[in-house]
């Protein structure tokens, strides 16, 4: 489309300058003296070029990933938005223990900066914390940015790669956590090396 | 139809051969070289300009303050087209100090096909919410920024449908705006049968939420809410929620609360804080959210 | 053409309704207005009905274009460090899947993933691309931790005002800035 647009653009740039150049011949202009005189108002800056003056939008230059579709209004303007029913797995419930598991990865992560070194238990329970504040960030990430009225199809593929990631994550940390010494040990380990 | 075009054509030409006075007189001007050569070669001297021209024409300021506006423009008869920006330019020392005033003078004076919305021109309608310099705001309340160097840019509210150039179409956010029931709901009547009271404290609750214009520059800020327009109600609505739901006299806070608790309404507030951030008239529509979060944190 | 065939049909319609009045009302129009024997009026165009208007606002909405949003929205304290706590976030999550789940298939791909010898590889590697790795996973890590806690903040209500807000904000940039540096010289 821009390719398409631009040349266009230039056509028209290029019509108008000599539209302009037409009006204002150089003999009319040096002898009478109307013309001397600025026909157009002071508050018009001259010095720009009309290209620049009348430029196509450009601000989104790359393109967007997912544009919004075009604007469609269910039911009439008097008409409230649907309301959804209660649900509070996904809303009151789901916020609260977001923020428990935020706030209870606070003390993990600060003890071993504070010396303190976490036996195979509190190990244990940071790596699932982390997990589960992984897997709520990035649901968070998918509700977000794949919405269920503009791509249902790919909202449900990607919950399910993220449940099923998830599982496979947890697993794997514990095979970590049972064979070898434990996540805050083995950061420590390679970031000492 | 052939017939009749060419006794329309045949009546024409008689009228205009038989009555010539109806013809229009245009005025009409000499040729360039004959102009020329009359003024120089005749033996009268040359006419100033003072007393030749009727039109004043205005006076170059020498220290004009001349800033130009970039201006967001879409014509929905060119629905084809692409929006454009386009650009305006004018002396501030003639123009009012509020964008406002820039606007309406660039379509009094330049380009009356510029469209925006506008009414009480001191910020309690609503009207004239648009995106300046990038920031949400309302146009009657934004100064212009003096610096003439940086030109000033401005846009429809972001993330809307565009109507016209500056007009966004706000139907879904008043649609969200009725969805939370906007309106004192109460079953009891008053014990006394006489208005519905409350003490002075919990009057003061209600501060800070009822100042709210629903001019929408802090829902259009929101980036949740550019994302998720459809389905969450984004800052404005959520602080009317709350500004009902906060209310001593309203008896249906449980069913308020009900209405938001699922993923979307309320919850995909990220606590990103562009709303108070922008909010023109100085609310707190963040505080608002976090107020219904934590009252609702283990319902 | 179609001019002339509408009036024609109109005519013909009215000499069959009125077949009485029509010389009267042709030649006599004055009086048989005076008399209140006027010719009704005909409209030829059916009135527009107000479902017929929706449709065209619909139609029109549909060409409308979206206003520019985070290309033109100015960057601020507020959103700036909010979509970095996000990507940080994701850049601290998205190694820890996919080092979790390649330590579940090692033994079946043959991959040496245990601590030992990744501290091995990573002691391997000369001083600078060290300190490089380690800033690249300690700036996530301190920002995100850092602006956590203002998070955790905000719900509770705390710490609302705008300059509040701006001044959290830069902290939290300085402090995970700082931070960072010491842990990847550590």
């Amino acid at each position: 489309m821009a390719s398409i647009a631009r040349p266009m653009l230039l056509r028209q740039c290029c019509n108008a300058s000599a539209a302009r150049a037409a009006l204002r011949p150089s003999t009319f202009r040096s002898i009478t003296p109307l013309a001397r005189q600025p026909l157009k108002s002071q508050f018009v800056r001259d010095t720009l070029p009309i290209s620049s003056r009348v430029a196509a939008f450009h601000a989104e230059g790359r393109k967007a990933i997912l544009p919004p579709l075009p604007q469609r209004v269910e039911g009439t303007t008097n008409d409230p938005v649907h309301i959804p029913s209660p649900s509070p797995s996904h809303g009151s419930y789901h916020w609260t223990a977001e923020r428990v598991i935020a706030a209870a990865l606070i003390p993990l992560t600060v003890a071993p900066f504070a010396g303190a070194s976490l036996n195979p238990v509190t190990d244990g329970i940071l790596c699932a914390l982390l997990v589960a504040h992984s897997h709520i960030g990035f649901q968070a990430c998918i509700i977000d940015y794949f919405p269920t009225w503009r791509v249902p199809g790919v909202r449900k593929g990607l919950n399910w790669v993220l449940n099923i990631s998830t599982v496979i994550v947890l697993i794997g940390l514990y095979e970590f956590e049972t064979n070898d010494v434990g996540i805050v040990e083995a950061v420590k380990r390679v970031w000492k090396a | 139809m052939a017939a009749l075009r060419t006794s329309t054509t045949r009546l024409l030409q008689a009228t205009r051969v038989s009555q010539p006075i109806w013809r229009r007189a245009f005025a009409s001007v000499e040729p360039v070289g004959a102009a020329g050569q009359t003024t120089t070669t005749a033996n009268r001297p040359v006419v100033p300009e003072s007393k030749t021209s009727t039109v004043k024409e205005p006076v170059v300021d020498k220290d004009a303050k001349i800033k130009s506006f970039h201006i967001y423009r879409w014509n929905p008869d060119e629905p084809t087209s692409k929006p454009r920006m386009q650009t305006y330019t004018l002396d501030l020392n003639k123009t009012g100090p509020m964008v406002l005033d820039a606007l309406i003078r660039i379509k009094n004076e330049v380009d009356p096909t510029l469209t925006f919305r506008r009414s009480c021109r001191e910020g309690i309608c609503g009207s004239c919410a648009m995106n300046i310099d990038g920031v949400n705001t309302l146009a009657c309340l934004c100064r212009i920024p003096t610096d003439t160097a940086k030109e000033t840019r401005i846009y429809p509210l972001p993330h809307t449908y565009v109507v016209k150039d500056l007009v966004p179409d706000m139907t879904l956010f008043y649609k969200q705006y009725r969805s939370i029931k906007p309106y004192l709901q109460r079953d009891t009547p008053p014990p006394d049968g006489r208005e519905n009271r409350q003490s002075q404290a919990e009057r003061r609750k209600l501060d800070g939420l009822y100042e709210c214009i629903l001019c929408a520059c802090c829902s259009t800020s929101c980036p949740s809410y550019w994302w998720n327009t459809e389905e969450y109600l984004g800052p404005a609505v959520l602080l009317q929620s709350y500004r009902w739901i906060a209310d001593s006299r309203d008896e249906k806070t449980e069913e308020r609360k009900d209405a938001l608790n699922n993923g979307m309404s309320l919850y995909r507030c990220h606590t990103i804080l562009n709303c108070s951030r922008t909010c023109p008239k100085g609310l707190n529509p963040a505080l608002a959210i976090a107020e219904i979060k934590k009252s609702m944190a283990f319902s | 053409m179609l001019a002339q065939r509408s009036l024609q049909q109109s005519v013909r319609r009215l000499a069959a309704q009125q077949p009485g009045r029509i010389g009267i009302t042709r030649f006599a129009a004055p009086a048989a207005i005076a008399t209140g024997h006027a010719m009704p009026q005909w409209r030829q165009v059916t009135t527009q009905n107000v479902s017929q208007d929706t449709d065209i606002l619909a139609k029109q909405r549909l060409h409308r274009p979206v206003a520019p949003h985070l290309g033109i929205y100015r960057p601020q304290i507020t959103w700036i460090p909010s979509m970095f706590n996000r990507i940080t976030g994701l850049m601290l999550s998205g190694p820890l899947y996919l080092f979790s789940m390649a330590y579940l298939v090692a033994p079946l791909m043959g991959w040496h993933l245990e601590s030992q010898s990744i501290a091995a590889a990573f002691g391997a590697l000369p001083v600078i691309a060290k300190v490089g790795v380690k800033g690249l996973i300690a700036w996530p890590f301190t920002f995100h931790s850092l602006n956590g806690v203002r998070h955790l903040m905000w719900d509770f209500a705390l710490g609302f005002k705008n300059k509040t807000v701006a001044q959290t904000g830069w902290t939290v940039v300085g402090l995970s800035a700082v931070t960072a540096i010491a842990l990847a010289l550590m």
